[in-house]
């Protein structure tokens, strides 16, 4: 079943949700020890992997927004109450912006200190700034910022995937579990 | 009076020595000149440049053996355009400014490869460590003097840029290429 249904997520769907979840996990792994690494080849090695990370995720929702907008997503089950559906839409519409803006405010940061980079070896990133030391530092404290914006989230997203299943004992989790769940 | 003979024969030698094939002797014009450099950063190109350099030289395009080069460069004008870099190559790993401002490349030995290419055998002195180098480079004339152009590569390790655990190779890269375009006008 690739297509979303009114009750379930397609293969497609699920697979973009879990794949950038790791990725994501992976990347704030990366960015945290990056920053705080002493200088070293180690810290140039991290940044290198977190900068190809981010560009990957950033290519992923790219095609996850548009396979969501070909695929709208699944209604919600009964019994959401109208303030548990605007802080679902509001927590949804805040991952999405944030998976766009902190890859583009580090690919921002990367133009600004002038740092020769090809994503994953391969690829040429280009500037989309110019050389900037203000700007660099400006942006990289507005990266991070970002960045604990998208922590509290994720715990809100988390906290509420978990509180649907066990409190509230609905389907919003196991829809998007990977496999075809019955609704019990 | 044997240190008397002694002198004399001496003096009478070098009166009568061949005199070196004297080509021209070439300034340097700093305004039409330029000194580059391209690392190597997770295998992507990372060029520099250093500002401030002289390059001295007796030349015959023509009689190229008896010539000279003397390039002496102020490694503390490197510049690579990323703030992090610029402080990072100061320091006693890399260039270490403090103990080492200045490289020299001295040669006496430039010879004709064909036509307007040469190459001038000599010594590269940088971070204290002298290593043989070969330059290659291109002679041709302009309206107002000569331009100098070439490029080689060296190892960093060789003259111990990047110390310590930057030596491995694998983030920043062993072969440094050096580019320069040296502008000469005739001297006196």
């Amino acid at each position: 079943m690739l297509r979303n249904a009114s009750d379930s997520w397609g293969a497609p769907a699920k697979l973009f949700h879990w794949v950038t979840a790791a990725l994501i996990l992976a990347q704030i792994a990366l960015g945290v020890m990056a920053a705080s690494w002493r200088v070293s080849p180690t810290k140039i090695e991290l940044f290198f992997w977190h900068k190809s990370t981010g560009m990957l995720i950033l290519a992923l929702v790219a095609l996850r927004l548009l396979w969501r907008l070909a695929n709208p997503p699944p209604e919600f089950p009964s019994g959401i109450a109208a303030w548990e559906r605007a802080a679902a839409r509001l927590s949804h519409l805040l991952l999405y912006a944030l998976m766009i803006a902190l890859p583009v405010t580090g690919w921002i940061v990367n133009s600004a200190s002038n740092v020769p980079f090809r994503i994953f070896w391969l690829i040429p990133l280009p500037a989309i700034v110019a050389p900037d030391e203000p700007t660099a530092d400006l942006v990289a404290l507005v990266h991070g910022g970002l960045f604990v914006l998208l922590a509290l989230v994720l715990v809100a997203h988390t906290g509420a995937a978990l509180r649907h299943h066990f409190v509230k004992r609905n389907t919003v989790l196991v829809r998007m579990l990977p496999g075809t769940w019955r609704t019990p | 009076m044997k240190a008397m003979v002694a002198f004399l024969e001496l003096c009478g030698l070098l009166a009568f020595a061949p005199r070196p094939a004297q080509g021209a002797d070439w300034k340097m014009d700093p305004a039409g000149s330029k000194l580059e450099f391209v690392a190597t950063f997770e295998k992507t190109a990372a060029p520099g440049v250093f500002k401030e350099f002289d390059a001295r030289l007796r030349f015959d395009p023509d009689k190229p053996a008896g010539g000279g080069l003397d390039v002496t460069v102020k490694v503390t004008s490197a510049d690579m355009n990323i703030a992090d870099a610029n402080k990072e190559i100061r320091g006693k790993d890399w260039f270490d400014y403090a103990a080492f401002p200045q490289a020299e490349f001295r040669s006496t030995d430039l010879r004709r490869i064909e036509g307007n290419r040469y190459v001038a055998h000599g010594t590269l002195l940088l971070k204290g460590v002298k290593q043989p180098v070969e330059v290659p480079f291109t002679w041709t004339y302009s309206a107002d003097g000569a331009v100098m152009e070439g490029e080689l590569t060296v190892k960093r390790g060789a003259f111990g840029i990047g110390a310590g655990e930057w030596a491995a190779s694998n983030v920043i890269g062993a072969d440094v290429k050096v580019k320069f375009k040296v502008k000469l006008r005739k001297a006196g």
